[in-house]
């Protein structure tokens, strides 16, 4: 299967061993997601559960449909049944937070998987370096307006995600860190709030350029927007790809299949690449270790650096990104 | 006894029955005032545009709130309507005019299995559709397993277009504000939900055909939700999971602040109207004025608090007002 095929391909080879035998010890693991409302998620998803089941594994799959306290509930019929381990994908940080606490108090391991708990210091946190990812992303861009636009201050706009996520304050935080070395030279960005709601997201967008009509730069909190940018954009001729006049530049975070598509084509410029292969590997290894070990209260924080895949590196780097493999196996056409 | 002075009453009358369109005056003059280009057509057409989205469905939600029966699955009908619609486009080559044909029917079939539960198994309206929020929902993340859905591009042509420069939301969105304006106003099926909210007992004393109405209105919640889900997705092209989730208030936010009662028997297709365009105008004259995002949602809170005070005195004054009339003038 390619998703599997993918996990080995990136993963180290001792790694990829152990993936490949069944375990030593077939355990029972929880999966409890907020729900998988992004193409990151669900193939994120999709690689945790495949790959453990794969592997010999049972996994008991829990959706909490984005209701943090129906997540909590979950988590502890989770344990009520005698799971071995559970592996969380948390509705925002400080519920995952008490969750992690609940796990770790009933002596279950916990890993947390892209979403960090506000208190980084219990549990098994895998982890983006969302600040800097972004960062990396919109310096792409911001280099490439400042030798565009050398006359006037340029104006930025960020779609900002949901700001009890701590994954949208640290892109929010990236996208400002990579303006701020240029000092006066870019104008006081444009913020527009989606809630990481599409519809959200085209009623502010549309407002804030019907407000501002003159943007050079948009950078979203993640690349799911692509389609709400597009929509608000085209219409008012804006929507034109690099090279040539009126392009905007535009950049955003997650590395998604309709991302690598659009950089392809010309209208996106860069994005900043979670590698989900990375973090899900390393969410079930860590698990599965301390399932192994018989630890029950493992506290662990993996990093994944990420990269910023732009239009001018995706020639060398495009098979490391995530969406990008799954553009190639058609994943939109499916 | 003394006549009591009929300027001042005709006064505090009118000023009560038009609170909600005061409120919505007074958010666009202070927007205004902040911000001129606020006040620019493009600008106030695109809130109009905005809000049809909300503003569609709350007009369902109206006859809902007038038998006094709430429907919380809005949000899961606006998602699921259109999923269906989207497939058999993609899976059958559906043209867009019969996808929306086919999203218009399927939300209300929705609304007729709401219907069932309340009326039929009567079970209470906040209960059936609580369970059906998560049972619409639950189909629709089943039939995708969670994946998003990109439409033919050919739907896009539907929402982004417009007809003598009035964008085809707005257009969609006056359309059924007048249809439902009609209905309650002028017809007996609109005097029944009225004469129903007002007095449930009494209507079904009267020999009022009630168990028919209740079923009905759940049935045009359903297919407005519906429609107001075909309406943004149009625009954008894509369904994504997370669609439509946690609408249902905004909804019934829209039509409370619009005038429309959560006791029953008070409201119209104008509080639909005047109630969306209130928090749109509130959410664009934010991002007009660039209020930090962290204030957006105190802003949002205060402005709908202060509207849901507002109803809860003007409904005990029109109630005061209305002691020998079925319909209240002017709502």
């Amino acid at each position: 299967m390619t998703i599997r095929t993918m996990l080995l391909g990136t993963a180290g080879a001792a790694f990829a061993l152990a993936l490949a035998a069944p375990a030593a010890q077939a355990a029972t693991i929880c999966f409890a997601f907020q729900d998988l409302e992004t193409e990151f998620w669900v193939a994120g998803h999709q690689a945790i559960t495949e790959t453990l089941t794969e592997a010999g594994h049972t996994v008991i799959e829990r959706n909490a449909q984005e209701d943090a306290n129906r997540q909590l509930e979950q988590v502890r019929d989770c344990i009520a049944q005698g799971v071995d381990g559970i592996i969380l994908i948390p509705q925002d940080g400080e519920s995952a937070t008490t969750i992690v606490a609940e796990a770790q108090d009933n002596d279950v391991p916990i890993a947390v998987f892209n979403r960090p708990p506000s208190d980084l210091s219990r549990g098994i946190v895998v982890v983006a370096d969302n600040e800097e990812i972004a960062r990396q992303a919109v310096e792409f861009v911001a280099a490439e307006a400042l030798e565009q636009i050398p006359d006037r201050p340029i104006q930025s706009l960020i779609l900002v995600g949901n700001l009890g996520d701590p994954n949208a304050v640290g892109r929010r935080d990236g996208f400002y860190a990579a303006l701020e070395p240029h000092g006066d030279r870019f104008a006081t960005p444009i913020e527009v709030a989606t809630q990481w709601d599409a519809a959200t997201a085209l009623a502010n967008l549309e407002a804030a350029v019907t407000a501002n009509p003159q943007i050079d730069l948009i950078f979203t909190s993640s690349d799911f927007l692509f389609p709400t940018i597009r929509s608000v954009l085209e219409p008012r001729g804006m929507w034109v790809p690099r090279g040539e006049d009126g392009h905007i530049l535009m950049a955003g975070l997650d590395g998604d299949a309709t991302a690598c598509q659009l950089i392809k084509d010309g209208y996106v410029d860069a994005t900043g690449v979670q590698d989900l292969y990375f973090e899900a590997e390393s969410a079930m290894n860590a698990i599965l270790a301390a399932i192994e070990a018989g630890e029950t209260q493992p506290n662990e924080v993996i990093e994944d650096p990420g990269f910023a895949l732009t239009s001018e590196n995706i020639g060398e780097r495009e098979m490391d990104m995530w969406g990008c493999v799954l553009l190639a196996e058609g994943f939109l056409e499916r | 006894m003394s006549a009591r002075p009929l300027a001042p009453q005709s006064t505090i009358d009118l000023a009560t029955r038009a609170g909600p369109v005061l409120i919505l005056v007074v958010i666009v003059l202070v927007f205004g005032l902040l911000t001129p280009s606020f006040l620019a057509a493009e600008s106030l057409s695109n809130t109009a545009k905005q809000a049809s989205f909300i503003g569609i469905a709350a007009v369902g939600m109206v006859f809902v709130l007038l038998t006094a029966g709430i429907d919380l699955s809005v949000g899961s009908v606006m998602y699921l309507a259109p999923l269906v619609a989207g497939l058999l486009m993609r899976d059958a080559g559906l043209g867009v005019a019969a996808a929306l044909g086919v999203c218009v029917l399927t939300g209300a079939a929705l609304g007729a299995l709401n219907a069932l539960f309340i009326v039929g198994l009567r079970v209470v309206p906040f209960v059936a559709t609580l369970a059906t929020l998560f049972l619409f929902r639950g189909f629709g993340a089943w039939l995708t397993q969670s994946r998003q859905l990109d439409f033919p591009d050919a739907i896009r042509g539907f929402g982004l277009a417009s007809v003598l420069g009035v964008p085809v939301p707005i257009l969609v969105f006056a359309a059924v504000a007048v249809a439902a304006h009609v209905v309650l106003r002028h017809t007996a099926f609109g005097r029944h939900i009225y004469a129903f909210g007002n007095d449930p007992a009494a209507a079904v004393k009267a020999g009022l055909p009630v168990r028919r109405v209740q079923a009905a209105v759940y049935v045009i919640s359903g297919t407005l939700a519906a429609l107001a889900g075909f309406v943004v997705i149009s625009q954008i092209g894509r369904l994504d999971a997370g669609f439509g989730r946690g609408r249902e208030f905004d909804v019934i936010a829209a039509a409370v602040l619009g005038g429309a009662s959560l006791f029953g028997g008070i409201g119209g297709a104008g509080s639909a109207v005047i109630g969306a365009l209130t928090i749109q105008a509130v959410k664009a004259g934010l991002v007009f004025a660039g209020i930090n995002l962290y204030l957006q949602p105190l802003i949002q809170g205060a402005v709908i608090l202060f509207a849901v005070f507002f109803d809860g005195l003007r409904e005990a004054r029109l109630r005061a007002l209305r002691r020998r009339v079925i319909r209240p003038r002017g709502v």
